[in-house]
């Protein structure tokens, strides 16, 4: 038996829910990630620049990257030599045929990994709740060209990396740039790749 | 009483007295090693004392479950920094920062001494080079910002190349900070106490400080886990003590129920009693005296002499004849009592001469206990007894046992058939009848065990089963042949001979080793022109590797590391495993990883001059051990088979008497063994005792099935007696089968069982006639 109070409530809880669903989309933080949550597999080329400070020139690579929704997310070098980076689930595979070698990780075991990784994934999931779990979340720009800025919680985690930028457009990322705390830097441009 | 009883009466007060005075200062051991041989190989000795005393038997496995992974990972963090408080334990880890941070600065700051990659070659101009190039590669992978941070202090890599010596070794999974099971349940720590596993009165103090620190860390509803060879040696003994303490109380209150009931007369039963105890205590005192100290074991067996020395009592009491003094009954049956008490004798000296220690206490203690309760009853119950007494009992239930032992021939030939399709059975028994584990002779429970090797393999802790072991004069010695060995043992995991290995020279290494590396760095001039040189065309920037000529200047003239130097690191622990000090000298072990040829690795392993160096398999050590034991039994209780069937021939004079006797006996011993076969696991050396006590036990009722009773009246009594006998062994050994320690568990069931089946078989087997067959 529901009292008269609460039935109230529940009355304007259901014509809010109504409300909010009946409204037009007013892009935010929670938008972008539905929008991104949406997207099943995506496939992309990158090249990434290491910017740091021991070395006179930045370090370059290339190769593609692959996410399958919901976990999988493949990173794979092909120059200057190959090699594989396959995260699915909790665990991240390490692979390089040159060397013949092969590490399997649990995330869990490596925490400082685990955050790094899933800054990544969990965009591409547009899981804010685990992303809000490990960074401090910032939005900026407009739902053409987007700019996530995640800043680690994680005092181990704020050792190594000071800001992470994701910049994209709607449901795409084209750019991931990691500041560490050192002063150094790395900048990977994602070109989608056409088939 | 006359004068000779008197006296017997006084003397054996005064035995009584000073055994109970032996009892009062006797020291009981549960460890393991009372189960060891005497004379053990020396790498039965090196089992036996990392059983004892090694690093491993002072591990204290410790879990927290039932809660939210943070609620168990702050548990686990505030036990951590309780128990760290208290001398008591060496050190506790539970995969926090507070070890590890340790560990990293001494692996960093000794890197050149550390390194076995450290030679003169190690920093011409080439091969820092081709470093540097390597350098490069992993700047450019995910692991780059971690890398980033070493090149310019070891552009050569030598923590590197220190980390992926361990990297093969398990590691425990980690959550919220600290170690995890996999499944995220389970909170883990591992202690290690500074007592060895055998001081059970120290484990038993560190367990409490255990737990009281898990009460204090409030983990609410959450489940304290304990295990490990100390834990083990707590609980049995408390098991011990406790079955061993509350069956004797069982036993004691219902076999006392079943006299009083029979008899009918409180001093009757307090006299039927009076075997036991006396037995119990001279057997306890006979072994202190003889071994110095006494097995928890033995004394767990202490129960089951209840079962067997009450039988003299009733023999006597209800074979008594309405009217007739107690001493004349005494007189009539003394010759079968006597020849049963010398049989039981035969049958446990075998186990008086084993080479066992543990063997050896269970049957001298048995053999006293089994002649004390004899004597008790041939000399002193009599005084003691009122003069004419009778058991109405007896007459009401006589003829009904009569009317039954009478048809019981009957059964003769379906009875040979069940025991020909037992020994058929047991021929063609597949798989193994005995066990061959050493394992099944521990007193720790199943359950126990399984939980142990969980958590062991989520802490990464596993049972290591391969060894090298190294024996020299001295620690530089041993030092040096790890590391000669250790060389020999890269080579063959190379070849995939094994995975990997652990050696006290990775965290510990040579004198010569240390100095060889030392004079390895170049000078200060060099090494700068050699890098200048390597640096040449690579996109580094030559002044960020200052760091590198200050580091390798000072590795140069740092002292040497010594044991003083790993303190505060966790391979301080690592290390006292691995290199222990003996009276002989020192001893290196190497433990193997995943070894695949064992026989490859053995074949390849030559210690250098000044050193021995074998390649042990503990798990093959230890079966075999237990092979050697089993053996060892086996042979001991057919030597007692033996010498019963001779002295039977000597007393009986007559093969178709011994036959007699003989036949229901290893009728019941078979079909025992069947029965237990059928039950599903492997029998272990506790059954074998206890088919030695059924023959010890039964063997007196088939002889006095055997015996020419002098009347039908007696005849009758006598079976009367045997049932009462019977059923007091049932019940003494019956409850045994209740405890969850196994011996006592294993012996209790083979002992129920079998007597019962001795009894059946005897009135089976036994004459036709009630009456005298011969003159």
């Amino acid at each position: 038996m529901i009292s008269g109070g609460s039935r109230t409530l529940l009355l304007l809880l259901l014509f809010a829910t109504a409300a909010v669903a009946g409204e037009p989309a007013g892009w935010d933080i929670t938008r972008l990630m539905q929008d991104l949550a949406q997207v099943k597999v995506a496939k992309g080329r990158f090249v990434e620049r290491k910017y740091l400070g021991i070395l006179t020139a930045p370090l370059e690579s290339a190769g593609t990257l692959t996410y399958v929704a919901p976990s999988r997310l493949e990173k794979h070098t092909l120059t200057p030599r190959d090699e594989s980076l396959v995260l699915e689930g909790d665990r991240l595979t390490i692979e390089s045929p040159q060397t013949k070698r092969r590490r399997t990780l649990v995330l869990q075991d490596y925490p400082v990994i685990w955050m790094f990784v899933e800054s990544i994934r969990s965009t591409l999931a547009g899981d804010l709740t685990l992303l809000q779990r490990f960074y401090e979340i910032t939005l900026e720009g407009e739902e053409r060209k987007w700019r996530l800025v995640l800043k680690p919680i994680d005092p181990k985690m704020q050792e190594l990396i000071s800001e992470i930028r994701i910049g994209g457009s709607r449901s795409r990322i084209d750019s991931i740039e990691f500041f560490e705390s050192g002063g150094d830097r790395s900048v990977m441009t994602i070109t989608r790749d056409v088939p | 009483m006359t004068a000779a009883q008197r006296w017997c009466s006084a003397a054996w007060l005064v035995f009584v007295v000073a055994s109970i005075a032996v009892v009062a200062r006797t020291t009981f051991t549960t460890d393991i090693s009372a189960f060891l041989p005497r004379s053990p190989t020396p790498e039965q000795r090196i089992l036996v004392e990392q059983l004892r005393e090694g690093v491993v038997s002072r591990l204290v496995l410790i879990g927290i479950e039932g809660g939210s992974p943070e609620a168990l990972a702050r548990a686990s963090k505030q036990m951590a920094a309780e128990l760290r408080k208290h001398e008591t334990f060496v050190s506790v880890d539970n995969g926090d920062d507070a070890g590890s941070a340790g560990d990293r600065e001494f692996l960093w700051r000794n890197r050149y001494l550390l390194s076995s990659a450290v030679t003169p070659e190690r920093f011409s101009a080439p091969a820092l080079r081709e470093r540097l190039e390597e350098n490069l590669r992993l700047l450019g992978s995910p692991a780059g910002t971690l890398v980033r941070r070493i090149v310019p202090s070891d552009p050569s890599g030598e923590l590197l190349q220190i980390l992926e010596r361990f990297e093969g070794q398990a590691r425990p999974a980690t959550r919220d900070g600290v170690w995890f099971s996999r499944d995220n349940r389970r909170a883990l720590l591992l202690a290690q106490t500074r007592a060895a596993g055998y001081d059970i009165d120290a484990q038993e103090r560190s367990l409490a400080l255990v737990r009281s620190a898990f009460a204090q860390a409030g983990a609410g509803d959450a489940k304290l886990l304990l295990s490990g060879p100390g834990v083990f040696s707590v609980n049995t003994r408390a098991s011990i003590r406790h079955d061993a303490m509350r069956f004797s109380l069982i036993a004691t209150a219902l076999i006392a129920g079943l006299l009083l009931a029979i008899y009918r007369s409180p001093r009757l039963l307090g006299l039927g009693l009076l075997p036991i105890a006396s037995g119990a205590v001279a057997g306890i005192a006979a072994v202190s005296l003889g071994f110095g100290a006494v097995h928890g074991i033995t004394l767990g067996f202490g129960v089951t002499l209840i079962g067997e020395c009450v039988d003299y009592a009733i023999y006597l009491f209800t074979q008594a004849a309405p009217g007739v003094a107690p001493q004349r009954a005494l007189d009539r049956i003394w010759p079968t009592l006597r020849l049963g008490v010398l049989t039981s004798i035969c049958g446990f000296s075998a186990m008086l001469f084993s080479g066992f220690s543990g063997l050896a206490q269970l049957g001298l203690f048995s053999i006293t206990g089994l002649v004390v309760a004899v004597a008790v009853t041939r000399w002193v119950l009599p005084a003691w007894l009122p003069p004419r007494f009778t058991a109405p009992v007896v007459a009401s239930i006589g003829p009904w046992v009569s009317a039954v032992v009478r048809r019981a021939p009957v059964l003769r030939y379906p009875l040979l058939l069940g025991v020909a399709l037992v020994a058929v059975m047991l021929a063609a028994h597949k798989g193994p009848l005995w066990s061959g584990d050493l394992a099944s002779l521990s007193p720790v429970s199943r359950a126990d065990q399984m939980l142990d090797q969980q958590m062991r393999g989520d802490i990464g802790a596993p049972d290591v089963r391969f060894l090298v072991v190294i024996h020299a004069q001295e620690e530089e010695t041993a030092l040096q042949a790890s590391e000669a060995i250790g060389e020999t043992l890269r080579r063959a995991s190379l070849a995939g001979l094994l995975d990997g290995y652990d050696s006290p020279a990775d965290y510990f290494p040579s004198r010569q080793s240390q100095l060889a590396r030392q004079k390895a760095l170049p000078a200060a001039a060099e090494l700068r022109a050699n890098l200048g040189r390597a640096l040449q065309g690579l996109p580094f920037r030559p002044q960020v590797f200052e760091p590198f000529f200050k580091d390798a200047a000072a590795a140069k003239r740092m002292p040497l590391i010594d044991r003083g130097s790993l303190q505060r690191t966790r391979f301080a622990l690592r290390l006292d495993t691995l290199l222990v000090r003996r009276e002989s000298g020192w001893v290196a072990m190497l433990p193997l990883r995943d070894v695949k040829d064992a026989a490859g690795v053995a074949r390849d392993i030559s210690a250098p001059t000044g050193a021995r160096a074998v390649l042990l398999d503990l798990k093959h050590e230890s079966d075999q051990l237990y092979r050697t034991y089993q053996a060892e039994a086996l042979t001991y209780s057919l030597l007692g088979a033996a010498a019963i069937v001779l002295l039977l021939f000597a007393t009986l004079r007559s093969p178709r008497r011994v036959f007699e006797v003989l036949a229901p006996l290893a009728a019941a011993v078979l079909v025992t063994t069947g029965a237990l076969a059928l039950s599903g696991y492997p029998l272990s050396i506790f059954h074998l005792v206890g088919l030695l006590l059924v023959v010890a036990v039964g063997s007196n009722y088939s002889l006095f099935f055997d015996r020419q009773a002098p009347s039908s009246g007696d005849r009758e009594r006598t079976m009367v007696s045997l049932l009462f006998a019977n059923a007091t062994s049932v019940i003494g050994f019956g409850l045994l089968a209740f405890s969850k320690v196994p011996v006592l568990h294993d012996i209790g069931m083979t002992v129920a069982t079998g007597t019962i089946l001795t009894l059946a078989f005897s009135a089976i087997l036994g004459r036709r006639d009630g009456l005298p067959a011969r003159a």
